[in-house]
């Protein structure tokens, strides 16, 4: 069997040219390893071998993500390999960001498997590690022999596409799908020491972590509504005829912001929902099913509230990062809070 | 309290013409003394007997229960109070166990029982009962049994089984004993002031036919949460009444063995001080449930506890019981580890549990129910495939033309124990 | 308390129709679930777990759950049972859709026998 053709993406630090007086240098496709790539290709023996790689400044990445994503999308593939390896990258934020963005395209546009390693408090772990694997390395390129004794045996793995085992076991950062696993011990015996473990304040690792609540106090009662300005915001996804803003239908990158001055009604002609999450027809057929901007209305001429608020934000919840949301959230809450919104009705699905 | 537990070494069993016996680590079992035996009930019609070795090319399915055989040879009390035994209070004294050796009662109470033990092939490394050497007990009831006459009738017949084989070790010198002594409540606080103190709270399954447990022969749903004596525990006081969902619910073996007492034993006296055991149940009415685990938080933190091990068993109903007395006993300042299984989906990418909270922080994991396994043909079948072939095992085409059956690891005996008696896991 | 037997199962209906509130619907186990929601969102108040029993959801067609007769107020804790329930109840697949008769027969009982614990559990008997 011929050997799997691999091709490794890393920065301008790892690639010996500079520090961060070279990070814009523009992607650039060698032949061959260069710099962590000679010990990667010494764990992997006769199974496989990076044959090019790409070199690629952090800033420059950070700063034109689609067009330069698009051009290393172009050099890995002029190579055809079987895989596509990015970084380790350690604790640097802009490079760990850079490898899980670039490993993440890679894997859509060409559809190959790829792996990347970062230390687990990296931004770009939490950015992409329910994407793509990430294996957890030490927080700095001191880790490097460590990084390639866990990373390479997985991308032979994911080459071969043998099955992949659980997290704690291949060393990759638990990416929230379950993996049954033998352990050496009962669970019993498990649960006793990780007891006497929280007892003593000492670390322990829960197997099954709980889903992040991230529960939020609700603010007091807004108590004069009838003089309050109320705005209308929603993860439904409603949006003006046409979707201009082209939010997508799931994982949504961005939000919304429409004026409805003088709009007494979401019609149907006006009106739809951009959200692939639900049955779209009730929405489409009148989206104050959704946002009711009619009863709204209604509140503000019968005095109950004091007016309803002239624009109203919006995004669709299917998929989205809390993340996502939460950026976008802080970014339009602080509008509102400018324009004097005194209460906010969010909307779901 | 002291229990010393004279475990014979069983290394085989064969069958024999002459009267059962054991001798020499091998366990003779005569079949028409273990028929007669059964077959003084009137409700069961046909019995037969097999042996099922490790290693063997065997299937048993349906599974209904897995029996430790015992024998009380000094002390209160007999195995199994509340139904061989009188009630008296077991748990103290000598008891002698045939250690290898199980018995697996099988026979088909209602059309969709899962249950499968495979004695080898990728399939028995999911059943901690593909360890021991089983006697095979299959049963067929008398024509119009109702069910719950029928549940009744295997579960009896499968104790009194087991006690005529435990009885066959009375008068053998053990090869080992295990002592465990377990103090009162004061001695145990003056013993180890400077360990930290812990119970452990087990939850029963309690919910109907094919979902009960018996503590002293009462049903675990008409009773409040109260507090037994771990030993009391190991000697038989508590047995299983349920085979549904049977990856996840404690035959009366693991009741018998429960690996939470024996580990909380080990640590005893060295990185922790074992307090006591709160057993609750898992009703289905709402109001039981607050009340139950109220009392699970009332009586740990009576029992003066640092941290408490909880143990689940079963799916769904049982998640929301697991997260009342998590909730409640943390909020008591009572440290908590808990004991479950996952349903997160063939893919494993679903959420897990049915229930869940942030106060459940330290979790360990018996494995992912969902998991898909294809298991090989055996040669031997104890019991009745077909189940497996049209019903347990899923759709249709789920066996293919060489006898490959492709079911959920849900199907098999104990793969996902929720007292931690076997060692799969997920991450 | 007065209740209602919520329930797809007509072996329930037959056994308590005489004797209890019963609303009985010939539809699916998750329609029954998303009834009982709606029940719940108009301030029916939930008695018995929608999960209760070890048969996995979709492998039993059948499902019984027990709500208070009276609406009062919304309990948020039982809406957080009930949309888990259902999330959870989402996640199997249906797995014998030609079932034999027998076995039909044998799922309606479980059912049943767990219902009437909970039943049992309302009425103190």
């Amino acid at each position: 069997m011929s050997k799997i053709k691999i091709v490794q993406y890393i920065n301008q630090f790892f690639a010996q040219i500079g520090g961060e007086e070279k990070a814009d240098i523009k992607p650039e496709l060698r032949e061959g390893v260069v710099g962590p790539g000679l010990a990667f290709n010494q764990a992997f023996g006769d199974e496989a071998e990076i044959v090019a790689t790409v070199i690629c400044g952090d800033s420059y990445f950070g700063e034109n993500i689609e067009k330069a994503s698009a051009e290393v999308i172009e050099m890995v593939k002029s190579v055809n390999p079987d895989m596509f390896i990015a970084g380790p990258a350690f604790n640097a934020g802009r490079y760990g960001v850079a490898c899980g963005t670039i490993s993440k395209a890679v894997k859509d546009a060409l559809n190959i498997p790829v792996l990347t390693g970062m230390y687990v408090e990296n931004p770009g772990a939490d950015m992409f590690k329910k994407d793509i694997y990430i294996v957890s390395t030490k927080n700095s390129a001191a880790g490097m022999r460590d990084a390639i004794k866990k990373m390479a045996p997985l991308a032979l793995k994911l080459a071969k596409g043998e099955p992949i085992g659980a997290s704690c076991v291949e060393g990759y950062m638990p990416n929230g799908v379950r993996v049954n696993l033998f352990e050496k011990e009962c669970g019993a015996a498990r649960a006793v020491k990780m007891l006497v473990a929280k007892l003593n304040n000492k670390p322990f690792e829960t197997e099954f972590p709980m889903p992040d609540f991230d529960r939020v106090d609700p603010n007091p009662a807004v108590k004069d509504m009838a003089h309050a300005t109320v705005a209308l915001c929603t993860s439904g996804g409603i949006v003006p005829h046409g979707n201009p803003d082209r939010i997508e239908s799931s994982s949504a990158s961005k939000y919304g912001e429409y004026d409805i001055t003088g709009v007494e009604d979401l019609d149907a002609a006006g009106w739809e929902t951009a959200h692939g999450g639900y049955d779209p027809v009730y929405a489409n057929e009148d989206a104050d099913r959704v946002l009711p901007v009619d009863v709204m209305r209604e509140f503000e001429k019968a005095g109950k509230i004091g007016k309803l608020y002239n624009k109203f934000y919006t995004t669709v919840g299917n998929g989205t990062a809390v993340l996502s949301s939460k950026k976008f959230a802080e970014e339009y809450a602080a509008k509102m809070k400018a324009d004097g919104v005194d209460c906010v009705i969010m909307t779901s699905t | 309290m002291k229990l010393e537990l004279g475990n014979i070494i069983i290394n085989d069993i064969q069958f024999t013409n002459e009267g059962s016996k054991v001798e020499n680590g091998v366990l003779y079992v005569n079949q028409e003394e273990i028929k007669e035996l059964v077959l003084e009930d009137s409700n069961i019609d046909t019995c037969e007997v097999f042996i099922a070795r490790p290693g063997e090319s065997v299937r048993i399915t349906p599974v209904k229960d897995v029996i430790e055989p015992r024998v009380k040879v000094e002390g209160p009390g007999g195995m199994f109070p509340g139904w061989i035994a009188k009630v008296d209070t077991v748990g103290s004294g000598k008891t002698n166990v045939l250690k290898g050796a199980a018995v697996v009662t099988t026979g088909k109470i209602v059309g969709f029982q899962e249950g499968i033990i495979d004695m080898s092939g990728p399939g028995a490394d999911y059943t901690p009962f593909s360890k021991t050497y089983n006697l095979v007990v299959k049963m067929e009831p008398v024509e119009g049994l109702k069910q719950h006459e029928h549940e009744y009738a295997l579960r009896i017949a499968g104790f009194k089984v087991a006690c005529f084989l435990g009885a066959l070790g009375k008068n053998l010198t053990p090869d080992e004993v295990e002592t465990f002594e377990f103090d009162n409540l004061v001695e145990s606080a003056r013993k180890y002031p400077e360990l930290p103190r812990v119970a452990y709270v087990q939850m029963l399954q309690s919910q109907g036919l094919l979902h009960d447990t018996y503590v002293y022969g009462v049903d675990a749903k008409r009773t409040l949460t109260t507090i037994i004596n771990p030993l009391e525990t190991m000697d038989g006081a508590i047995v299983s009444g349920n085979c549904v969902s049977s990856c996840d619910k404690n035959p009366t073996y693991v009741h018998q063995n429960n690996r939470v007492i024996r580990e909380l034993f080990k640590a005893h006296g060295k990185t922790l001080n074992f307090m006591g055991m709160i057993i609750t149940n898992e009703n289905v009415y709402l109001a039981d449930k607050e009340r139950s685990s109220n009392w699970s938080a009332k009586l740990a933190e009576y029992l003066g506890c640092d941290g408490v091990i909880i143990s689940q068993e079963g799916f769904g109903n049982p998640d929301t019981d697991l997260i009342m007395n998590t909730k409640k006993i943390e909020a008591k300042g009572i440290k908590t580890v808990i004991i479950t299984d996952e349903y997160a989906g063939r893919d494993g990418k679903s959420q897990s549990l049915a229930d869940a909270d942030a106060s459940a922080n330290a979790v360990v994991t018996g494995g992912n129910a969902n998991q898909v396994i294809v298991l090989p043909p055996m040669e031997t079948v104890y019991g009745h495939l077909h189940f497996v072939d049209t019903i347990a095992g899923g759709s249709a085409n789920n066996i293919d033309a060489h006898g490959n059956i492709t079911v959920e690891i849900q199907a098999i005996t104990g793969a996902t124990n929720e007292t931690g008696f076997h060692n799969l896991s997920a991450r | 308390m007065e209740f209602i037997v919520v329930t797809n199962n007509p072996l329930v209906k037959e056994k308590y129709e005489n004797e209890l509130n019963v609303d009985y619907a010939d539809i699916s186990f998750r329609d029954v679930l998303c009834k009982v929601r709606d029940m719940i969102h108009k301030g029916h108040r939930l008695l018995t777990h929608p999960l209760s029993g070890s048969v996995k959801p979709h492998e039993t067609p059948y499902k019984s759950i027990l709500v208070s007769k009276q609406a009062t107020q919304m309990d948020l804790g039982e809406v957080s049972i009930i949309e888990n329930s259902i999330i959870t109840a989402d996640k199997f697949a249906e797995k014998f859709p030609n079932m034999p008769q027998s076995v039909k027969e044998d799922f309606q009982l479980i059912d049943c026998t767990l219902i009437t614990s909970g039943i049992d559990a309302v009425l103190r008997r």
